[in-house]
């Protein structure tokens, strides 16, 4: 893997706190837009050369409360960047930034992903 | 289809709208291969209809299901709700995204309870990694609006119309010129 991310690649994002599951679920069953604000880049798990059902089985052991994914279009499409930064303990490991030069995603985009995710559980 | 040139259409747009009207797809090249091309409605919602329907077979088939949306009944009394969960937000502690977010400061949570005590319209709350609350309100004409209450005096509004249109303003975070505000938004 590198920092090439096709178009319908997946990424997979746990929603913090597990213990307050709902705390980003709005009533309309969507997630709120707060929930992807975060200074220090948003960090999500690539699909990389796994299935979708690896990937979301891996995300389901590693993480309590919700997960969920986006593709790598809906954040290109906003103008977002998909950066590849694998740790020792993740090779998926990935973040999305607003821009070259913005961790923090903008209001409109954060709105934009969040109207984007799909739950996976 | 027709293919027509920019100059052409210019000079007889209403000729090519009633062509497109009438079902006829009239392509506009431009330099670069920027090409236009000019539909009707009727067609366009047509496209866009087999969109989603492609989108939801290659869903089922690539086994990628979106789950039922968890769904919850607006409370009856949602601003008992809002003030049983700022609680829950009171209560996050350091590092509660699981990425260094700071808990959120006492303050912020009494300027917040208070604003919920007084506002007419009760929105749903958010905690940020940002140190704020993020109010957001949904009106009738699926227009929706966000207001971020943080530290200081000001507040930030971001509001996205039902066609897409999105303003930015900031409005004194005080319950008076937030329940003004979204008096108007649901106005």
């Amino acid at each position: 893997m590198d920092n090439t991310f096709p178009a319908e690649e997946k990424l997979f994002r746990a929603v913090y706190p597990p213990e307050v599951v709902e705390m980003f679920w709005r009533f309309d069953g969507k997630v709120s837009s707060a929930a992807f604000a975060d200074p220090r880049g948003l960090s999500v798990d690539r699909e990389g050369e796994r299935s979708f059902r690896q990937a979301a089985a891996s995300m389901k052991e590693r993480f309590d409360g919700r997960i969920l994914f986006l593709r790598v279009k809906n954040c290109t499409e906003i103008g977002a960047l998909v950066r590849y930064l694998p740790s020792p303990d993740n090779p998926y490991h990935s973040e999305i930034h607003g821009s070259e030069s913005a961790v923090l995603l903008s209001k409109v985009q954060r709105r934009h992903l969040a109207d984007k995710a799909v739950i996976v559980s | 289809m027709i293919i027509a040139k920019q100059m052409d259409v210019r000079s007889n747009i209403k000729k090519y709208f009633d062509m497109a009207y009438n079902g006829e797809a009239v392509v506009v090249p431009r330099k670069e291969n920027k090409n236009i091309v000019i539909i009707s409605e009727t067609m366009y919602n047509e496209m866009m209809s087999r969109k989603r329907v492609t989108e939801y077979a290659e869903r089922i088939a690539s086994g990628v299901m979106e789950k039922a949306a968890p769904k919850r009944e607006r409370p009856s009394d949602v601003r008992s709700f809002n003030l049983g969960k700022l609680e829950k937000i009171a209560a996050l502690a350091n590092g509660w995204n699981g990425n260094g977010a700071p808990a959120i400061p006492k303050e912020l949570v009494e300027r917040v309870r208070r604003l919920l005590h007084a506002l007419t319209i009760q929105p749903e709350i958010f905690p940020t990694a940002l140190c704020s609350i993020q109010f957001e309100y949904d009106n009738t004409r699926r227009d929706h609006m966000e207001i971020e209450i943080g530290a200081g005096e000001e507040a930030e509004v971001f509001i996205v119309r039902y066609d897409g249109t999105e303003y930015f303003e900031s409005v004194s975070a005080d319950p008076d010129a937030i329940n003004e505000l979204v008096g108007d938004f649901y106005g």
